[in-house]
């Protein structure tokens, strides 16, 4: 019986690595999205043009408001209607970053505006324009308080990429699911997929901590 | 050097700046003092445009610096400013809150920045510091440091606002030992403070400002000893 189970579990293994290489590279990627935009929309948030600001608004409440998996549904299924095909991946690449780009654009907005507006006036007296000012006296600050709430942001990315294995992305939910539907080993299949999971964000999370205790050299 | 033509600012509906007419002359020693709310640190604020200004004039060296022309950054690199709460910049560490700004807006070398944060840093007493991060100095070596780092940018106008009110009694001196030092050299400054002592040995002008206008300016010996304005006799004789 547990010989059973355990072959069973080895004939899995392969698969659900192969899972989650894809669901790693799918978060990487969205990360990456995510970085740029939330940078962008973050400073477009705190700037003093109103028209950038309501932009950067309007996106993040698009984004936030709305469910990951119908933004999904829409890159996937919505846009081929519409005559534009990204396939599976980009869809999901793309859906996974565009929504964590609002998270991570109210995060860089919040670290900024954490920083004491001393810094700014000081900078700016110094004769530093507000472009200067930002690159090289605000922004490397938030970075700092910035890292523990991405990092929190960015598990939760990975562990809501399971939802992209409904657009039939091979990823480790969907690699669990195919093994599954020929073995009928749900209990077992799905433990595993969970400690697969729990494995990527404990590793994820030492990572935020070394990032953390770096960054806190000159505190 | 510094003029300033019927200046007024409001925060909204509030008018914390309702007039000042005021003339500075290079080399020249200003103390702004009176009660909290007065207007006096705005009044300073507005000298470097760190405040906008709601309407009047201020020119510095003959040219207008809140007109839509004015290259407002270029300004500020010739009007230093000294903070109450010293504003250091806590991810770098002293040399580098020095030669931070002279490098990246002025493009002073790297090395020939270095020389002259070392200069100051031995005229502000704190060459010993160099490599420390602001975190780790008292609040008279903030102070110090934050001197230093508005001089390196070779400022001809220096604005003290309230630069002792955040320290500890005991450090106090150290800082105004700097100020002393630095108006014998012969730089412009203008000071808001309320360390009577200093304006009374080192101003070469006081100003009494209360409710946004200038109300009473002479010499300190006038306006220490012989108070012309009602105002400011009752501001003196609760703080002295």
């Amino acid at each position: 019986m547990l010989v059973d189970k355990i072959e069973i579990l080895q004939q899995a293994f392969p698969h659900l690595m192969r899972g989650a290489a894809v669901t790693v590279r799918i978060t990487t990627f969205a990360v990456m999205i995510g970085i740029v935009i939330g940078t962008i929309l973050g400073l477009a948030r705190v700037s003093k043009s109103k028209i950038l600001q309501g932009v950067s608004k309007t996106y993040i409440e698009f984004f936030r408001g709305t469910p990951l998996l119908i933004q999904l549904f829409l890159l996937h299924f919505g846009l081929p209607n519409i005559g534009i095909d990204l396939g599976n991946y980009l869809a999901a690449i793309l859906g996974l970053g565009l929504n964590s780009g609002a998270y991570v654009g109210e995060i860089v907005r919040s670290g900024i505006i954490s920083i004491d507006k001393g810094q700014m006036e000081a900078a700016r007296s110094l004769g530093m324009s507000y472009y200067e000012a930002m690159r090289y006296v605000i922004l490397p600050q938030a970075i700092k308080r910035v890292v523990p709430p991405l990092g929190n942001e960015f598990i939760a990315l990975l562990k809501d990429s399971s939802l992209v294995s409904i657009i039939a992305v091979q990823d480790l939910t969907r690699q669990g699911r195919l093994i599954i539907s020929r073995n009928y080993e749900s209990f077992l299949i799905f433990s595993a997929v969970a400690v697969i999971y729990f494995v990527m964000t404990f590793m994820m999370t030492r990572l935020v901590n070394w990032a953390e205790r770096r960054l806190s050299v000159s505190d | 050097m510094i003029k300033v033509k019927d200046l007024h600012k409001s925060f909204g509906d509030l008018e914390v700046l309702k007039g000042i007419d005021e003339e500075i002359t290079k080399g020249e020693v200003v103390v702004v003092i009176g009660p909290s709310g007065s207007g006096k640190s705005t009044f300073l604020r507005c000298l470097n445009l760190l405040e906008d200004i709601t309407a009047g004039e201020v020119f510095i060296n003959g040219a207008q610096i809140n007109s839509p022309q004015a290259n407002i950054n270029e300004i500020r690199q010739n009007t230093g400013m000294v903070f109450q709460h010293f504003n250091l910049f806590p991810h770098k560490n002293v040399l580098d809150n020095i030669t931070l700004a002279p490098v990246k807006v002025k493009g002073v070398k790297e090395k020939k920045a270095e020389e002259i944060a070392y200069d100051l840093l031995k005229k502000v007493g704190l060459k010993d510091k160099a490599m420390a991060y602001p975190s780790q100095l008292s609040g008279g070596q903030k102070q110090r440091i934050a001197i230093a780092r508005a001089l390196a940018m070779q400022p001809e106008v220096m604005l003290f606002d309230e630069p002792t009110s955040a320290l500890d009694p005991e450090m106090v001196g150290e800082v105004l030992a700097v100020m002393k030092e630095l108006a014998h050299e012969g730089m412009t400054m203008v000071v808001v403070t309320h360390e009577m002592g200093f304006a009374r040995e080192v101003g070469d002008r006081v100003l009494f400002m209360d409710a946004g206008v200038i109300v009473e300016a002479d010499n300190p010996e006038n306006i220490f000893s012989n108070p012309q304005e009602e105002r400011t006799k009752s501001f003196l004789a609760k703080i002295l």
